[in-house]
């Protein structure tokens, strides 16, 4: 059985409120999960909370997961950007660094080789090369490290409309490149 | 907000990728039980974006977290405290714990100018012993590898990074940093001051960057962890 339709199916025993099906979804999902929240927050204790109040929604949403909708690790990992992003907009999202040592730095090219590990990561990072470098810079910036249309323009030195515009575009090209 | 298709999927591709404020973002979330259309749009761009987490380097969470969430469920009972639940960290804590036990009988063999006060068996992530941690009360830890007979073989630090060494005591919200380990193999023997040992505190080695975690709080992966015990008197 793959690992997807294992999780999937590991959901749909949450959903008939197995605890040891969630704990399984801990077990295998936890540390990338925890890498997610980490990246955007930058701090073991609020990324914990985030886990924790995460999980909580796992429990008490596993039936509104579907699975001909997409991927089971999709699902939570937007479940964990949503709850780390919204802790993110509770501080202000406050949380940049220029410590390289935190990976805030810019994405190198090289970086989005990392995604291509999969099928589904190939074809984004084709799609994603194929954008002008600042518009990526910013799509990236925004997902991975959760930062606001704001951050991003101070970011990349560039007005917010601009900025607002870029991403809006970039979003739009890689839908159709995805298509 | 207009309504049209092309509109519709901008929101839910901006409501997926994080840039909404606080506000567009709750709308987002509380039209999504009523709005199919909005809502298969959002499952759309997660799976268009989803293979982006994977430039998050994984991290492993704090040991205790599972017994948290567990412990929030629903139908959990008061009187088990997360400390007390049974679960994978105490099962391992078990395995370490009774591991120590044998290891106690043998600690005459390992020189030292104070009787341990606290001890414990530090863990691996997949709770293969690694290491015996002896602490005395004036903030002196010996660690002492185990040997790969009892497990999977002890790591080595690869280079330009460092193993720290972190203390929780029992309701501190954010671990203490003790100190930088050698790289010495076999036994290591360092004063932590800041140690102030107490019975079930939480002692975790995390991978940092040479020179110790920039930010004051593990920033890498826990490599081990276990809980102090007092020890039996002799």
């Amino acid at each position: 059985m793959s690992e997807q339709a294992d999780l999937a199916g590991l959901l749909a025993s949450v959903a008939t409120g197995d605890r040891n099906a969630l704990k399984s979804v801990y077990a295998r999902q936890s540390t990338r999960l925890f890498g997610i929240a980490m990246a955007i927050l930058r701090d073991r204790a609020a990324a914990s909370d985030v886990l924790q109040d995460a999980f909580l929604k796992v429990w008490q949403r596993a039936g509104q997961f579907d699975p001909s909708r997409g991927p089971a690790a999709a699902w939570l990992g937007q479940i964990v950007r949503n709850t780390a992003l919204d802790a993110a907009r509770a501080r202000g999202r406050e949380v940049l660094t220029d410590d390289p040592t935190l990976g805030d730095g810019a994405f190198e090219p090289s970086v989005l080789d990392d995604l291509a590990e999969a099928e589904d990561g190939a074809r984004l990072r084709d799609c994603l090369a194929r954008l002008d470098p600042k518009p990526r810079e910013g799509i990236l910036l925004a997902f991975v490290h959760g930062l606001s249309h704001p951050e991003v323009a101070e970011r990349l030195a560039t007005p917010l409309g601009t900025v607002k515009s870029w991403i809006r575009r970039g979003l739009l090209s890689l839908r159709k490149c995805l298509s | 907000m207009s309504g049209t298709a092309e509109d519709r999927d901008l929101l839910a591709a901006e409501y997926v990728l994080g840039t909404l404020d606080a506000r567009a973002s709750a709308a987002v979330e509380a039209r999504l039980a009523t709005d199919p259309a909005l809502a298969e749009a959002v499952a759309a761009w997660t799976n268009r974006l989803a293979p982006l987490t994977r430039l998050a380097a994984p991290e492993a969470p704090p040991p205790d977290l599972w017994d948290r969430i567990e412990a929030r469920l629903p139908g959990a009972t008061p009187a088990a405290r997360p400390a007390l639940r049974r679960s994978w960290f105490w099962q391992g804590w078990a395995i370490g714990a009774s591991l120590a036990a044998a290891v106690f009988a043998g600690l005459a063999f390992i020189p030292r100018a104070e009787k341990p006060a606290y001890m414990t068996v530090l863990v691996s992530d997949r709770a293969a012993p690694a290491w015996i941690a002896q602490a005395d009360r004036t903030g002196g830890i010996t660690l002492a590898a185990v040997r790969p007979a009892f497990g999977e073989p002890q790591s080595t630090t690869p280079d330009g990074r460092v193993m720290q060494l972190w203390g929780l005591r029992p309701g501190e919200t954010a671990p203490t940093s003790l100190a930088l380990l050698p790289r010495t193999p076999g036994r290591i023997s360092i004063p932590a001051p800041a140690l102030r040992p107490v019975n079930n505190m939480l002692i975790e080695i995390s991978l940092e960057p040479e020179g110790g975690s920039p930010t004051g709080r593990p920033t890498g992966p826990i490599l081990f962890y276990g809980r102090l015990i007092e020890a039996p008197p002799n």
